[in-house]
């Protein structure tokens, strides 16, 4: 371990002082909702490319990519292209994230109210804070994991590190809401950026690209390369992959949420269209990782769980003072994401979940209390779940099936909403529920010992697929069925709304 | 041949954008966190 704790360890609690201090700075700034919720919708174009890419690379991101670096190669990169295809043609098109903006709404539910009515809004609210909760739920265990494998902190301290580190993250969200996210995004990005090009350009240095390319053609062979050939992915893989990341640049809340922060429509876009190639080094960088790892590490090395094969690589191949500068980028990545993830989530159980609970307007007072409560408890929330969920396969295609869970349905609800004439509560009722009974049912049945077996012949991206033709079968026969409202005879007297 | 060369090609392209976004949207990002809290600094009542 090259971890040096008066070295590195002063590093990191620079950075961590650094980002309280930001993060706490701004909260004399929030004075309403929107304020804690959207920033005022001030967010400019730069800033919101910082913040995005920020809160979409957290250290779970960093190592699910280097475990699909290790598993497939190159190949494994294949996600980061097609999420940053889909972003670049949504940023190019404004396709529904356009008039999303333009309606200016909070959240996705809320629009969707306008075309199928109050309780699809409150359905759509649950699915997305079911499947991104679920989702989050990972976030913390996996990013404990991380630092004990890069900086050797025994074990049994995990827990605490992380209730530590998520306290702090709660303390500054609860506070200053959208506007100390924004702010400490934009240092983490800085911070996250620049560590992760120093440890990119170092391994590549120290192992070579010859060597990182070889391994990947003894190791993994042409699969490492080109997905399509590879055994354990093939075109199911590339297309689940696709309809995921479309489904996420058009739905996902902590995407969506710098949308509708951004000061209009057209800012909006042009952050997609800026943060778009990002999402390629999001993939591709730590994929670099898992390669190294896969060249230096024999199997023995990195023992069953692929995951730790990237940080076992780098508590020994990066030297002290630049093991702080990682360890302050991860921390970065983890907070920027967790900060962002409670804010939204709660953004939508305040203005969803909750808003038959808000038949008259409430005070701006009492509706910031109720923000910052539920932001507590999703953090209550991520603390006792990340402890006991045990992770089965790999940790991308968890997070494919949960995320699955809200992005069939809502992606399809959105689209309809904004592009289809005929579409109505009946098919919007059915898209929901097979959009959260079909993964949820995945879920579950590799939980269950008889079912398991049935589980994993189906695989998660013949599911997931099925999940998302089903869900939009359901929006188009639902919508199709449902009986036409009778106009009402002129003689009765009744209206004609 | 082509799927490495591709690869390589698309490494050296992220580690160059990654490396410019990060200096040009660390230096406008700051003018624009000023602007935001400008507009949103609380006025009298």
């Amino acid at each position: 371990m090259n971890f040096s704790w008066p070295i590195d360890g002063s590093i990191v609690g620079l950075y961590l002082l650094a980002t309280m201090a930001a993060g706490l700075m701004v909260r004399k700034y929030v004075g309403k909702v929107e304020h804690f919720l959207v920033a005022g919708r001030e967010m400019n174009v730069y800033l919101g490319i910082a913040s995005l890419a920020a809160t979409e690379f957290g250290v779970v991101t960093c190592m699910y990519a280097a475990q699909n670096g290790y598993r497939y190669g190159f190949a494994g990169a294949t996600p980061g292209i097609l999420m940053a295809a889909a972003m670049l043609v949504v940023g190019l098109t404004g396709f529904c994230i356009k008039p999303l903006r333009e309606s200016g709404v909070i959240t996705i539910p809320e629009l969707l109210e306008r075309k199928f009515g109050p309780r699809i809004r409150w359905a759509a609210g649950v699915v997305i804070v079911l499947g991104g909760l679920l989702n989050m739920g990972m976030f913390l265990r996996t990013g404990g994991e991380f630092l004990v494998g890069l900086t050797g902190l025994n074990p049994k301290y995990l827990e605490l590190t992380m209730t530590v580190l998520l306290l702090f993250v709660a303390v500054y969200t609860i506070l200053g809401g959208m506007l100390s996210v924004l702010i400490t995004d934009f240092l983490q990005f800085v911070v996250l950026s620049v560590g992760l090009l120093a440890v990119t350009v170092l391994i590549i240095a120290k192992v070579g690209w010859g060597t990182l390319v070889h391994a990947v053609e003894t190791h993994i062979g042409s699969g490492g390369f080109n997905p399509f050939v590879h055994p354990d992915m093939g075109w199911e893989y590339v297309l689940f992959n696709a309809l995921l990341n479309t489904a996420a640049v058009l739905t996902w809340q902590t995407t969506i949420a710098r949308v509708l922060a951004a000061k209009n429509a057209k800012t909006g876009l042009k952050i997609y269209k800026g943060t778009s190639f990002f999402f390629v080094c999001r993939f591709l960088i730590p994929g670099i990782w898992g390669i190294a790892a896969l060249a230096i590490l024999t199997p023995d090395q990195v023992g069953p769980n692929t995951l730790q094969a990237m940080p076992k690589l780098l508590s020994t191949i990066v030297p002290v003072g630049m093991m702080g500068l990682l360890v302050a980028a991860m921390l970065a990545a983890d907070m920027s994401t967790d900060s962002s993830y409670m804010l939204t989530w709660s953004s939508v159980i305040y203005n969803d979940i909750m808003a038959p609970f808000r038949k008259t307007k409430w005070a701006e007072k009492k509706g910031l209390l109720w923000n910052r409560m539920i932001v507590g408890l999703i953090g209550i929330f991520l603390l006792f779940y990340g402890l006991w969920y045990p992770l089965k396969g790999d940790l991308w295609t968890y997070l494919g099936v949960t995320g699955t869970i809200y992005l069939s349905s809502i992606s399809v609800l959105l689209i309809a909403c904004c592009y289809w004439k005929k579409a109505n509560s009946w098919g919007a009722a059915a898209a929901i529920f097979f959009g959260a009974v079909i993964p949820g049912s995945f879920l579950a049945m590799e939980q269950i010992k008889s079912t398991a077996a049935l589980a994993r012949r189906i695989g998660p991206y013949y599911s997931g697929i099925a999940t998302y033709l089903i869900v939009g079968a359901a929006m188009v026969i639902g919508s199709l069925i449902k009986p036409k409202p009778r106009p009402a005879r002129a003689d009765t007297g009744g209206s004609h709304v | 041949m082509f799927s490495r060369g591709f690869w390589t090609l698309l490494t050296g392209a992220a580690l160059i954008w990654y490396s410019t976004v990060t200096v040009y949207v660390g230096w406008k990002g700051i003018r624009d966190i000023k602007e935001m809290l400008s507009r949103l600094r609380p006025g009298p009542k």
